[in-house]
């Protein structure tokens, strides 16, 4: 099912659009910083941006419960893991390889995983965290803990059979598990126009699943669609396959010379979605344009003490390198029987 | 104690721990009704119900995925393969998540699952069904890689791969799956990590699991009286226990390495240079070691039991250290 007109904002109560607001401005914020540092040369490794994804970031989290689980997928990783609830210092830390990061410097801006608040991060080689995805989600049907898991990946990702066989596995065992794929009609270069199928959801289909099509440039569109899926999976409903169409406004990674690109796609500015939906919540007159820029304000100067936070935080030890291999000891050695 | 058959003693370990602990479940593709594919799951489905004995579709990315995130959400998976070889379908799986997640994660993770997979050759199922593949996962730092020779073993090392916080890829051998020998009425447990010195001797020291293990056994006994050789099975290949090795190469001061993984590149090397490296000024001859040589396994019986080293070549080998 595709949704042709985008919900209206008018529709939403408040506080929904302020918190689908904040996040995508959170998302920005800490974005525009990485970047800024990254051109410092401060920012070891990649750097994949999420400028584009934003609405479609905000709208999946603030569809989650604080226990729902986040699996991370596609590319486009940091606003999700701000979304899921990671503070802005630490993911930052993360991405800087120090030891005040979630892992401790040893997973980076593709593996930011935060048990304790239910990301399990990302999985890097595309589309090979979407079983594992299944996984959680059938620990918490048969430890029936009333969790739900979303797990995103990119229009790239959804080629790879284990993507295929996670969906086979969730609607055999209909499980509580909303899978989000964020296409964003890139694979780095690779445009999704070539595959065959017309939208990704479809994927879901042969499959008997629910699935949906939304506008990802749209916090509302989205935050409707996962809701009500996130809904159905936890009263028991299956899993449910949505696809979320948004625009990647940048390279696939910082340093992309972005050579297949059309004049007109890369003009992507247009697409904004933050400073669209700004606008329409201006003309909705829930906030003025003032207001904005001051709140905008205010989450650059939280993503500017997220970077001094990584800055000044040090690098873990050499011999963290040996830790967390295995746990140990194993069972049955000395003190090992559990 | 009472003789019984490996699978039977998998099957005694899988009931247990299933009794034992709810976050147990088993499974894989047919391990329902159909009882698994060596009979090592006969029965369980309709003592445990089909949500604690799962069958699965066909994919081993699923079964092995799904796993490693069931670990992560709160349960103790016990994952089977039809086939060890088989986790080559599930690479990325086996060799990129599993292993790598409790790392990745900074130690956040802790992933109590376990892969159950027959493997090794001798079955003449041709190159695709026949492999040793603990060698390429003990390649993976962060995954316990345990293999099983007798029916003692099988039990013992299964009950504490299911309670050991690691992911823990088992492998019994589909050679042995029907070989009988005694096992213990009374609940045990054996340590994984930990090698068994299952012979004791003053001249030579054979080191080997699963087939080989039985021919190296075999082999000293026809050598007792002129030659004394002591037999080590590492039981878990990774990590491995090199000390008990070690201990036993400083005794006799002599070593040969035998199993059935190829010679390139296999676990023969690997145990050989551990000692060489440490204990160089213990040897007394060249240490030697015995394994496949460079072929997949051909399907042909003699073809097959070509490859596969015997009771002769490991004889050769001991000789080769005198
Ligand atoms: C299995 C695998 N193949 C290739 C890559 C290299 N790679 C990284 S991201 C990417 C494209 C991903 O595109 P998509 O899934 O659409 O996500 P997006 O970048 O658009 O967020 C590729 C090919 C990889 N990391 N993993």
């Amino acid at each position: 099912m595709v949704s042709e007109s985008n919900p209206d904002v008018d529709d939403l109560p408040r506080e929904t659009a302020d918190v689908l607001l904040d996040e995508m401005m959170r998302i920005r914020a800490f974005d525009d910083a990485a970047l800024e540092q990254f051109r410092e040369g401060d920012v070891p490794g990649f750097l994949h941006l999420c400028h584009g994804h934003e609405a479609s970031h905000a709208g999946m989290g603030v569809a989650m419960a604080p226990d729902d689980w986040l699996a991370v997928g596609g590319s486009r990783l940091h606003g999700q893991y701000l979304v899921k609830g990671v503070p802005m210092p630490e993911a930052m830390a993360e991405i800087y390889g120090k030891e005040t990061g979630p892992n401790r410097g040893k997973g980076g801006s593709m593996h930011l995983a935060d048990y304790d608040r239910h990301l399990y991060g990302h999985a890097a080689t595309i589309g090979s965290g979407q079983n594992p995805a299944a996984g959680i989600a059938l620990a918490q049907q048969m430890r029936e803990t009333g969790n739900v898991v979303v797990s995103t990946i990119g229009d790239g990702g959804t080629s790879r059979g284990s993507f295929h066989t996670a969906l086979v596995f969730a609607a055999t065992w209909d499980l509580p598990v909303v899978y989000v794929i964020e296409n964003n009609e890139f694979a780095i270069s690779y445009d999704a126009e070539n595959l065959p199928i017309e939208q990704l959801s479809d994927y879901g289909e042969p499959l008997d699943m629910p699935t949906e099509s939304v506008d990802g440039s749209d916090p509302v569109a989205v935050h409707e669609a996962v809701s009500a899926a996130v809904d159905r999976a936890r009263s028991g409903g299956g899993p449910t396959v949505i696809e979320s169409r948004v625009t990647r406004m940048r390279g696939h990674f910082e340093g992309d010379k972005q050579q297949y690109r059309t004049e007109t796609d890369a003009d992507a500015s247009e697409a904004d979605p933050l400073t669209s939906f700004r606008d329409r919540l201006i003309e909705a007159g829930h906030i003025t344009a003032a207001e904005y820029d001051d709140r905008y304000a205010e989450f650059e100067a939280k993503a500017r003490e997220a970077v001094e936070f990584a800055q000044e935080s040090d690098f873990p030890d050499s011999e963290v390198a040996y830790d967390d291999i295995y746990e140990e000891p194993l069972y049955g050695q000395e003190g090992g029987d559990r | 104690m009472t003789e019984k058959s490996i699978t039977e003693a998998l099957r005694e370990a899988l009931d247990e721990e299933l009794q034992r602990d709810e976050r147990v479940y088993v499974v894989g593709e047919d391990v329902g009704d159909f009882g698994g594919n060596f009979g090592e799951t006969q029965g369980l489905q309709e003592k445990y119900g089909d949500k604690r004995v799962r069958d699965t579709p066909l994919s081993e990315i699923g079964i092995t995925g799904h796993a490693l995130g069931a670990a992560v959400g709160g349960m103790r998976p016990v994952a089977e393969l039809q086939f060890a070889d088989f986790a080559a379908t599930a690479g990325d799986e086996m060799v990129n998540q599993i292993p790598k997640m409790g790392y990745i994660s900074g130690g956040q993770f802790t992933l109590p699952m376990t892969v159950l997979a027959p493997s090794g050759a001798g079955i003449r199922s041709g190159a695709q069904h026949s492999q040793s593949v603990h060698a390429w996962m003990g390649n993976q730092p962060g995954f316990v890689v345990v293999t099983a020779s007798t029916p003692y073993d099988a039990k013992g090392l299964l009950k504490s791969a299911i309670r050991d916080d690691n992911p823990v890829f088992f492998l019994p051998h589909k050679n042995l799956m029907g070989k009988k020998g005694e096992v213990p009425d009374e609940e045990y447990t054996l340590p994984l990590g930990e090698a068994a010195v299952e012979r004791t001797g003053e001249d030579v020291t054979v080191v080997a699991t699963q087939q080989m293990f039985h021919r190296a056994m075999e082999a000293a006994e026809q050598l007792a009286g002129d030659i004394d050789v002591e037999v080590v099975n590492p039981r878990t290949f990774a990590p491995l226990d090199t000390e008990t090795i070690r201990e036993s190469v400083r005794k006799t001061g002599r070593l040969v390495a035998v199993d059935e993984t190829p010679l390139r590149y296999g676990t023969q090397g690997y145990i050989v240079s551990e000692v060489v490296s440490n204990d160089f000024f213990s040897f007394d001859a060249p240490p030697q070691t015995v394994g496949v040589e460079d072929t997949p396994i051909p399907f042909s019986p003699p073809l097959e039991d070509e490859v596969i080293p015997d009771t002769e070549e490991i004889l050769a080998a001991i000789r080769r250290t005198f």
